[in-house]
This record gives structure tokens, sequence and C-alpha cells, in this order.
């Protein structure tokens, strides 16, 4: 395929995705193979987010387990065209770290338990990716690109768990600050990711 | 649970923290409900929140391969979710024919109170359809665990008839093999079998009914390589507390075992069923 310059901007669907479809169909209709299948794709990149964020090989198990059966029971709310499988079951491990890790924090306060939907029912939004296939060495150019304080606020929101309330207290910061910090570094991470081109894509008005 | 609804500028000045999750949960479900009820479109949702999944690739040095058991927990967690969620009624049984139909509502009265009980016995069938079905490796196998689920489906029918007795067949010690088993009304056996070591040569497995001491064949069957084998075996007289069993016989046509029994169980009528 010919396409433009920027091989980004076409949100390329990856043989993976479909096979992670595939699987993920059979999931939903209650194939426990399938299941096995999807966690021996990624149960190390699972398992790995998860004890990243919560710093306890035992806790990243629950985590992981948690998250897996979460997506066995909810695996027919995957909307296609949202993201990958991958991102979408990765940011469900995500969300459930983060979930066990402000649990065990003791500062921080805990919702009214019938505030929040059932921990099962509560999956992550996901959106399409920037690309489909990033290498680690292009995200690092590309983290490089943000300023210290919006790397940190990025890191302490994204691997620490914290609220950008509690970055505020954490680093001393103006919460109104943070938040900038929060959205300018990934705006950042977008313009080194997917280049200009892609920023504009956003408006949906291209060149004709 | 009557919390004041988010605007839509509040929401878009979270966006940010939100798609990363630095949001307190409540909050978050507070921007999540906006976006599914708000007309308005959220681009500044979709521009921050594609970046995200960047994050999530990690170092080769950050990976870690997980516990070996905790795949077993997961899976064993999942089947048992599997058993409790199914209902019987959401197995593939067809809706009976008009005789069938007639049939059963003669008998329902008498049977009334057996229903739920089949209910639970037929869950429990599911619940090992689907404890046997994970153990099979996906990549190679995924037509093996169709095949068994369709034994299971044809042993699950049986169940749903009147008069049906139901069977699970155990290895025997030492031995490798088990599965389901209903006894239909005119007493032959549908058997759902997993585990068996393939038949070769002129070997055969044998299903036997035995009544007190006195076991009749009921059908000579072999297995591949897949160790699944689903079949219905011929008539016979198969009261309650007939069992089951299945031998590996050096050749067919044996009428009294001469192979060792593999696996084994005892028919049960359900529990209150006049029979």
């Amino acid at each position: 395929m010919n396409e433009s310059q920027s091989g980004l901007r076409g949100r390329s669907v990856s043989p993976t995705d479909d096979a992670d479809r595939a699987v993920l169909a059979l999931v939903t209709a209650g194939q426990l193979d399938a299941l096995q299948e999807l966690y021996d794709r990624y149960r190390i990149m699972a398992y790995s987010i998860a004890l990243r964020i919560t710093t306890d090989p035992s806790l990243a198990e629950d985590v992981v387990q948690d998250a897996f059966l979460g997506v066995w029971r909810n695996a027919s709310r995957y909307v296609e065209g949202r993201g990958s499988v991958k991102t979408w079951l990765l940011s469900i491990v995500h969300h459930r770290a983060v979930d066990a890790v402000r649990r065990r924090r003791p500062t921080t306060e805990l919702p009214e338990r019938e505030d929040v939907p059932p921990p099962a029912l509560t999956l992550p939004d996901i959106w399409a990716e920037v690309a489909g296939n990033l290498d680690r060495a292009e995200i690092a150019t590309a983290m490089a690109t943000l300023s210290d304080v919006q790397r940190e606020a990025i890191e302490l929101a994204y691997w620490g768990g914290l609220t950008q309330q509690e970055i505020a207290e954490r680093t001393g910061t103006p919460l109104g600050t943070v938040k900038s910090r929060v959205r300018l570094g990934l705006l950042s991470l977008r313009r080194a990711l997917v280049g200009d081109d892609g920023a504009e894509d956003l408006a949906e008005e291209g060149p004709a | 649970m009557t919390e004041q609804p988010m605007t839509h500028d509040e929401a878009v000045d979270l966006a940010a923290a939100y798609v990363l999750g630095a949001l307190e949960r409540p909050e978050e479900a507070a921007v999540r409900a906006h976006l599914e009820t708000c007309g308005l479109p959220h681009p500044e949702f979709e521009e921050l929140g594609a970046v995200v999944p960047a994050l999530l690739e990690l170092d080769d040095s950050q990976l870690v391969e997980p516990p070996a058991g905790l795949r077993d927990r997961i899976m064993a967690a999942a089947a048992a979710d599997l058993a409790a969620r199914q209902p019987a009624a959401e197995r593939t049984i067809p809706f009976p024919s008009t005789a069938e139909r007639t049939l059963r509502t003669e008998r329902r009265a008498a049977t009334r109170a057996s229903r739920f009980d089949w209910a639970l016995r037929i869950a429990a069938v599911v619940a090992i359809a689907a404890l046997g079905a994970w153990g099979l490796n996906l990549q190679s196998q995924l037509a093996q665990a169709q095949a068994f689920d369709r034994a299971v489906t044809a042993v699950v029918q049986a169940g749903a008839q009147p008069g049906a007795k139901t069977v699970v067949l155990a290895a025997a010690p030492g031995k490798q093999g088990a599965g389901i088993g209903v006894v239909a009304a005119d007493g032959s056996v549908t058997l759902a079998l997993r585990d068996l070591p393939a038949t070769s040569g002129n070997q055969v497995y044998t299903a036997w009914v035995i009544v007190g001491e006195t076991p009749t064949a009921v059908g000579d069957f072999s297995v591949d390589a897949t160790g699944i084998r689903g079949l219905t075996t011929k008539p016979a007289t198969t009261p309650a507390g007939a069992t089951i069993a299945v031998t590996l016989e050096p050749n067919p046509g044996n009428t009294a075992p001469k192979g060792e029994v593999i696996a084994a169980g005892v028919a049960a009528a359900p529990p209150g069923a006049t029979s």
C-alpha cells in the first residue's frame, strides 16, 4: 500500500490484533481454552505491569487474576474500533493494579463502596492507539521530549497510581500546575509519536 | 447515587487525568457517565488517550514471567465462574418435539419435585465439561475441545429426556480416563469420555452395564490420539444402581471382560424422580 509518508496515521490493524479479536470472540462464547490462549499471549506484560505498579509479587498476581476474570466475564464489552484487545486487556490490568495500591495506601480516602460500580463492571475506557506497533526505542525517544516535571507527573499518575490531587500534594505543586503538566506531557508525547501531521488529523480537516 | 452530573467543561478539564487513570474512582465514574450521555464530541479524550497505550510498552528489563501457578488459578476460577453462570437452560438443549412435550406434560406432575435437582445435575455435568475443556491446549487442540463439547452436549440432551439417569465415570486406580454419561429410558448409555489412551491394533474399549455381578457388553469403540470419545451404547437393562464401566479389551466382541477396568461409575436416578 502506498500510503502517505506518515505510516502511523492509518492506525493500521495488525494481524496480531485480528488474531486477538478472534480469541476474544471465543472468550465471549465461554471457551476456556481461549482465555488460556489470551493469558499465554499477555501474561508477561500483564504481570509486569501489575508488578511495576504494586511492587508486590503476590498483590500483582491477584491483580492479574482479577483482570483476566474481568475479561472472562466482560469480554462482550470490548468495543472494536476503540483500541486493540491487547490495550483493552492491559488497561484493565493497569486499572486493577491502581485500585490495589490505592486500597493498600492508608492515606488515600477510600471511596464509599456503594458509590462506585462493583469492580467487575468497572472497565477502563480505551481509545484507538496512536500507532499500532511502536517499539520501545521510539517510545523512549518520545518520552525524552517531555520536561522532567511533565515526565514525573505522568509517571506518578500512571505507575504510582496517584491521583492528580495526590501528585500536587506529593510534589508541593498547585493542582492546576499538575493538571497542565499531565496534559502538556501527553500532548508532547503524542507529537513525538505521531508527528505534527498526526496532531492535525484530530481536526479532521486535512488538506483537500 | 444522585450526584450532580458533571458538566461538559468539567469533564474536559479532567481529560488528561482521566485517560491516565489519575482520578479518584468516583470522579472517574462521573466522567465516564458524562462521556456516555453527552451529545458533544470529546476530541481531547481521543487525542490524549491515544498515547496512553504507548506507556504500557515496558522494557525487556522490566518484563517478568509470572509464577507458573497463576495460570491454573485463573483457569480454575474461570471454570468455576462458567459453571456458576450457566444454568442448565442456557446449554443447548433443543426444544422438545410435540410428542416429547406431551410425554413430558404427562410426567411433569410426577417429576416436578425433581426438576431443580435435574438443573443441578446438568449444571454439574456442564461444570465437569468446563473443567475438562480447559486442560486441553488451544493451539493444536481446539478441535479436540470442540469434539468433547459435542459429546457433552449429546449427553446433556440425553439427560433432558424423561426417565434418564446420570453417571459420572471416574478413572480406576492407576488408570487414565474419565467421563460422564446418561442412561436413557431404553437403557442405552450416551457417554462423553476423555483422557483415554489411544487404542492400537486389535484393541478396543468396551462399555459394560453391570447389574449385580453380571456384566453385559453394550458396545465396543476405539479411541484416537485425542483421547476423546462420544458414543451411545446399545440398549440394555440398566436400572438405577447399575455400574457403567469401560474396559480396555485385547479384541472386540468379548461377552465377558478380559481386560482391566479403565473407568466406571454408578447410574443414579434423579432424586425424587418416579421410575
